[in-house]
């Protein structure tokens, strides 16, 4: 091994641990998992609540999810400032670039699998985003959705995707990459390849000066084993130490089931795809398309070309003052961008209900609160359409309504409002508008309304006097 | 390469090698075991864990609110829903089981099933045996025991709880077609 290999060589190889790591938890997640619409959600409320360390199981494999695309990048980010992408290593950057992205395709077909709401409409997003291609967009949909709609078929296919062609796509190239790294070494350190080197890689001169330098810096170097390797190895105990923590401090999540009605849901992607997100709404309408789908593109070519136009032998980021800049210019934006959308996301996009799935019942009644357009005068979490109707009055917001009332004087004050208000302006829900079944359904879903306080519910009602029994008839 | 310690870096001289490198070695073996177990305790865990679930604790099964309310003498049948838990998926199916009594104390319970081929019977008119119609088997009220026909064995018969004048059952099935009572 050349000498002169710093904490920052250790981040390819910490990649690595935790790809394995991934590949261990998801094997066990695997056979704890159903991908089916009718039972994917209930196979990973299993998993949590009745599998010995479940919940740990799925946490370690989320927050891994995470560390690949933050070692991933790193990694790169190490390559880049170091030149270590030029001759003889350009081909291994190719493939380090085709590691990143089906990285990502593992997230994005990963985060479908739980298929609860934060799924659900990720994938919508992410799906439609494919859609707006020219040209191609439908059919680029219909191959993602395995249809038309995101369904049944979605979820089967992600699954294979998931657990069958990106783990044998990435396993075969990270071989290769490894394969070539035996290969060619490591790359000495900068200094020793830039003095008196010719001023381009592409000189004929170049690869005989790179390799009296290459075997120098060897015989000046250490052996891999002990020295390079417990670097490894720490960084690596590190890396999973810290994933198996914020596993059992602050697991996966699970949110209420997929609900395809529930357009009120908003949609959010997974932090690192953040930037792209946030940018696709600053840019004006119809550069939409053209970003959403360029941009990702371009990236593509950027990054899989650089090595080929890049021939300069200057190694160091320090003398290499366009590439110095554009990293800064693409890491800042990028930060400054999942900045804005941290800050932009609403803070209510917690489930407002109970904090657990709501039973059939309570389900019928929200699709009851919706049918009966509730929400076009009642607020809950935010979920109130902006443009509201000018002639819709303003009801209390209903966020905490499970915290202030109890089911019985819900149920009374949605039969008859004027009862308890003489001057309410929301209509009277009684028979035969609904029935009494259905007034409970809206009753008991209402009832799970608590917010995200945690706070107990104290119940302050009065009842208007009951109704006295007619005299006549 | 262990011992090679003529390509350490000039900065180190001879003496500190030696510890050096045995601590680095230490520090490798001993990683790689916190981070096996790291990994290993919640796959092992989650893997292992189906051995580990303790056998489910028998279920009763109320099928009576009142034993005042029975008919004495004379073979009743309850049908229940009963929800199946098989891993994540929850399932229901109708069970129907036969209750009788002679003094309104002690009661017999039947699985509603033919032990022949798991046909559901009925009571006879004459409300002294169980006559299945699929192939003509026939059981004694009283016990259970065949009269007639195909049935390799007596109907099974279901522990009986009474508890504060309600009637509970444990309700099983058990394989059919065979002499044996081996359950399903």
């Amino acid at each position: 091994m050349p000498g002169g290999l710093t904490w920052w060589h250790t981040l390819g190889s910490a990649t690595l641990t935790v790809f394995m790591v991934q590949v261990v938890t998801g094997i066990v997640l695997a056979m704890y998992y159903s991908p089916s619409p009718d039972h994917a959600y209930d196979s990973i409320r299993y998993l949590e609540h009745t599998i010995v360390s479940g919940a740990t199981l799925r946490g370690v494999h989320h927050w891994g999810a995470s560390a690949m695309v933050v070692l991933v990048l790193a990694h790169m980010i190490r390559v880049f400032s170091m030149g270590a992408y030029k001759y003889p290593r350009e081909i291994n950057w190719v493939l380090g670039v085709a590691l990143l992205f089906i990285v990502l395709g593992f997230s994005f077909t990963g985060y479908l699998l739980p298929w609860d709401q934060k799924a659900y409409w990720a994938t919508q997003v992410g799906t439609n985003i494919a859609g707006t291609t020219p040209l191609v967009g439908s059919t680029m949909v219909k191959l993602l959705r395995g249809g038309t709609q995101l369904g049944a078929a979605t979820l089967a296919r992600f699954f294979a995707l998931h657990v069958l062609l990106l783990p044998m796509l990435l396993t075969t190239i990270v071989l290769l990459h490894l394969a070539l790294v035996i290969r060619q070494g490591i790359a000495p350190r900068t200094a020793v390849l830039e003095t008196e080197a010719p001023p381009h890689t592409t000189d004929p001169a170049y690869p005989e000066y790179y390799a009296s330098r290459y075997a120098k810096s060897k015989g000046a170097g250490v052996p891999f084993w002990p020295n390079i390797i417990y670097k490894d190895v720490v960084v690596g105990v590190a890396v999973v130490g810290i994933l198996v923590l914020l596993a059992r401090l602050s697991g996966a999540g699970l949110e209420a089931p997929a609900d395809p009605s529930d357009s009120s849901y908003v949609p959010r992607p997974e932090w690192y795809f953040l930037p792209f997100f946030q940018l696709l709404k600053l840019v004006p309408g119809s550069w939409e398309s053209a970003i959403a789908v360029g941009l990702p593109a371009a990236l593509v070519v950027v990054l899989l070309l650089l090595p080929f136009f890049d021939r300069k032998s200057i190694r160091s980021l320090t003398h290499r003052q366009v590439a110095a800049v554009s990293m800064g210019v693409v890491l800042a934006g990028s930060g400054l961008l999942i900045g804005a959308a941290v800050r932009e996301e609403p803070k209510t996009v917690v489930v407002p209900e109970a904090g657990r799935p709501l039973s059939s019942i309570e389900r019928s009644g929200r699709a009851l609160y919706k049918r009966q357009q509730c929400g076009s005068c009642h607020n809950i979490a935010g979920q109130k359409p902006v443009e509201k109707k000018q002639d819709t009055p303003d009801a209390p917001d209903l966020t905490e309504v499970g915290l202030k009332h109890s089911g019985a004087w819900m149920h009374s004050y949605i039969e008859d409002p004027l009862r308890f208000h003489k001057d309410s302006k929301m209509p009277a829900f009684g028979p035969p508008t609904l029935t009494h079944q259905e007034i409970e359904e809206i009753t008991r879903y209402l009832m799970t309304l608590r917010g995200t306080s945690g706070a107990k519910p104290e119940f302050r009602d009065t009842f208007p006097e009951p109704i006295k029994p007619r005299e006549k008839s | 390469m262990s011992g090679d310690h003529t390509n350490v870096t000039g900065d180190q001289t001879a003496p500190t090698v030696i510890p050096r490198r045995s601590f680095m070695r230490w520090i490798s073996a001993g990683g790689a075991a916190i981070l096996a177990a790291l990994v290993g305790v919640p796959v092992v865990g989650a893997f292992i864990s189906p051995a580990l679930q303790k056998p489910k604790a028998d279920t009763w099964i109320k099928v009576a609110d009142d034993t005042a309310l029975l008919d004495i003498g004379v073979p009743i049948r309850v049908d229940l829903v009963q929800t199946q838990d098989d891993a994540w998926v929850e399932s229901r199916g109708l069970i129907s089981v036969w209750l009788y009594t002679e003094d309104g104390d002690v009661f017999k319970a039947y699985n509603g099933r033919c032990t022949h081929l798991g046909c559901g019977f009925t009571v006879a008119d004459d409300k002294k045996t169980f006559a299945c119609p699929c192939h003509r088997g026939q059981f004694d009220v009283k016990t259970g025991a065949v009269l007639a026909g195909p049935p390799p064995r007596p109907l099974d018969v279901l522990k009986v709880q009474v508890r504060d004048a309600a009637v509970y059952v444990q309700y099983r099935d058990f394989r059919l077609g065979i002499p044996e009572q081996v359950e399903a």
